[in-house]
């Protein structure tokens, strides 16, 4: 997506929208006021203040090109890094660790390969104390939505990289998380599983009535998934645009050859242009 | 994965007629191989007093196990030196190795040491440890500790360092404590590198206590060897060696199967069975 053919011009000079006004009435569930994070005593800025807010059920994508902060963004609001400045509070209360209400999915599925499918799935329930029949069922039950029933006894070895992710998604439903953070889940996996996975994904967290914040550097993808864009910019990171995306859920494949899905695209290329 | 698969029967002919078949060839070559060995010898073509006759060492086998009797007590002794040096020195590298592992700053401080030690042939110290130790079977387990210890070290340390960042943040993002994620993810995701380790050092351990032995000794397989080969008495010697063949395959291939008990997942065919019986555990509602 290098040279996209959009002569927008440059908006990287725009001051990001802070603090969005929720829509609806109920609090945000995860907060940002001038979130901030820097490295190397303070000399790198990995992420410029950062203000915004959250609904229950919001699904949030963030694009931008390596080095715009999205990851750690992400980090920060799973409690796996500290922020630098500002205030980052989810349900109301500070972020300052991890957390019963935020999971975490990761790029790689990092199941335990001398797990079966449904042991990996039960590992959130088993670190939080014992595992109850109602746990094992609940487990074979995540694997039946994410289509594994099947697999349940299944090694990672076993599986291919598609269905190793689905094993993931199940674990991390599992935690009982309503917020669920995605740091491009499905990015090593081929075009067509991916985007068969999302569809799969939206489904899944409607299911679930969770809100969740999903990382990629598709913007496509970012569009197709999302309520709301975070488009970021690097160096230093900065979240420099938030596009709301108003297509009605459940949505199709077929949605993104339409022109109001191609226009949203281009806004957001317009942000991050000239940047690749 | 093993050394062990390249020599193995192919696995679809296990049990039928082409296995017997492939048995009876070796079988056959062997026979004519010792044949030959055998009539050169007496034909003069091959000195008997360096290349004992089969024939000859067929005859010390029945001397030195039961006539005589005598290689049982040095056999036992050898043995004896070489569990005790393997199971202390492995031991003591994989501990120390979970130490360093899990401190960065014990690590930074003992990267030089390490550096020397592997750099330095182990069996180099074997004559200042029976100095310090003397003959006796004391000064055989300290060597054999140190020809020990270094592999299992090494390959826990890698083990250790290797487990995937994100690993270690989907524990941390869990909430895991400490021990969980050692016990849970740490110390089973080294496994496949320490007993590569213990494999590697259990292969040198033997030649450890068998050096040690030849360096100075009264007792022994080594000492028997020495001894026997400097009294000319080589088929006796060679007795001494195709029982150490024996026991250093049988030892192999135990740690072989160990490695393939504890660390199925690497093993197609394991991992098929393993998930087969979890299966059916989870269908009786036993323990995971």
């Amino acid at each position: 997506m290098a040279t996209d053919g959009f002569a927008v011009p440059q908006e990287k000079d725009m001051p990001p929208k802070t603090a969005q006004i929720p829509a609806t009435d109920s609090p945000a569930v995860i907060a940002a006021r001038r979130v901030r994070k820097t490295f190397g005593d303070g000399r790198v800025l990995a992420l410029e203040d950062a203000s915004f807010d959250i609904r229950p059920g919001e699904f949030i994508t963030m694009v931008g090109p390596s080095g715009c902060g999205k990851s750690t963004l992400l980090r920060i609001v799973a409690g796996l890094i500290d922020h630098s400045g500002g205030d980052m509070t989810v349900h109301g209360s500070a972020v300052t660790g991890p957390r019963n209400d935020v999971a975490m999915m990761f790029q790689k599925p990092t199941l335990l390969a001398w797990r079966t499918a449904v042991e990996n799935v039960l590992l959130p329930t088993e670190l939080a104390g014992a595992v109850t029949k109602a746990d094992r069922e609940k487990a074979l039950s995540l694997l039946e939505l994410v289509g594994l029933k099947d697999f349940a006894f299944s090694f990672p070895s076993q599986l291919s990289g598609g269905m190793q992710q689905r094993v993931a998604l199940a674990r991390l439903l599992q935690t009982g998380a309503d917020i669920l953070l995605l740091d491009e889940p499905f990015g090593a996996l081929d075009e067509f599983t991916r985007e068969h996975l999302n569809v799969e994904l939206m489904r899944i967290v409607a299911e679930v009535n969770a809100t969740a914040m999903f990382v990629t550097h598709n913007i496509g993808e970012a569009i197709f998934l999302a309520d709301r864009v975070f488009v970021m910019t690097p160096r230093p990171g900065r979240l420099a645009r938030i596009i709301d995306v108003p297509f009605a859920r459940p949505r199709k494949p077929e949605l993104q050859l339409t022109p109001e899905f191609n226009a949203l695209v281009a806004e957001a290329r317009a942000v991050l242009g000239g940047l690749e | 994965m093993s050394a062990s698969d390249q020599i193995d029967l192919p696995k679809g002919m296990a049990g039928g007629a082409s296995t017997r078949r492939i048995l009876f060839n070796h079988l056959a070559i062997l026979v004519c191989w010792v044949g030959l060995w055998e009539i050169g010898s007496r034909a003069g073509v091959i000195d008997p007093l360096f290349f004992p006759r089969p024939s000859d060492i067929l005859v010390g086998f029945w001397r030195l196990y039961i006539t005589q009797g005598n290689i049982w007590f040095h056999l036992g002794l050898t043995m004896a030196e070489v569990v005790a040096g393997f199971v202390a020195g492995s031991a003591l590298g994989i501990g120390l190795a979970f130490v360093v592992g899990l401190s960065d700053t014990v690590r930074r401080f003992l990267k030089p040491y390490v550096v020397v030690i592997e750099a330095t042939p182990r069996i180099a110290i074997g004559p200042i440890v029976i100095a310090a130790f003397g003959f006796g079977w004391t000064s055989k387990i300290v060597i054999v500790m140190l020809v020990c210890f270094f592999a299992p070290f090494v390959n826990t340390l890698n083990g250790i360092i290797n487990v995937d960042r994100d690993q270690l943040d989907m524990f941390r993002s869990m909430r895991a404590t400490r021990v969980q994620t050692f016990r849970k993810l740490i110390l089973p995701e080294a496994t496949p590198e320490i007993m590569a380790g213990l494999r590697l050092a259990m292969a040198s351990a033997l030649g450890g206590a068998l050096v040690a032995e030849f360096i100075a000794s009264n007792n022994g397989v080594g000492k028997l060897i020495s001894t026997y080969t400097g009294n000319l008495n080589m088929a006796s010697a060679f007795v001494c060696v195709l029982t150490l063949s024996a026991v250093g395959f049988f030892i192999l291939r135990g740690m072989e199967w160990i490695d393939r008990w504890l660390v199925f997942w690497t093993d197609r065919k394991r991992t098929e069975a393993v998930g087969r019986k979890r299966a059916q555990r989870w269908q009786k509602g036993g323990k995971l």
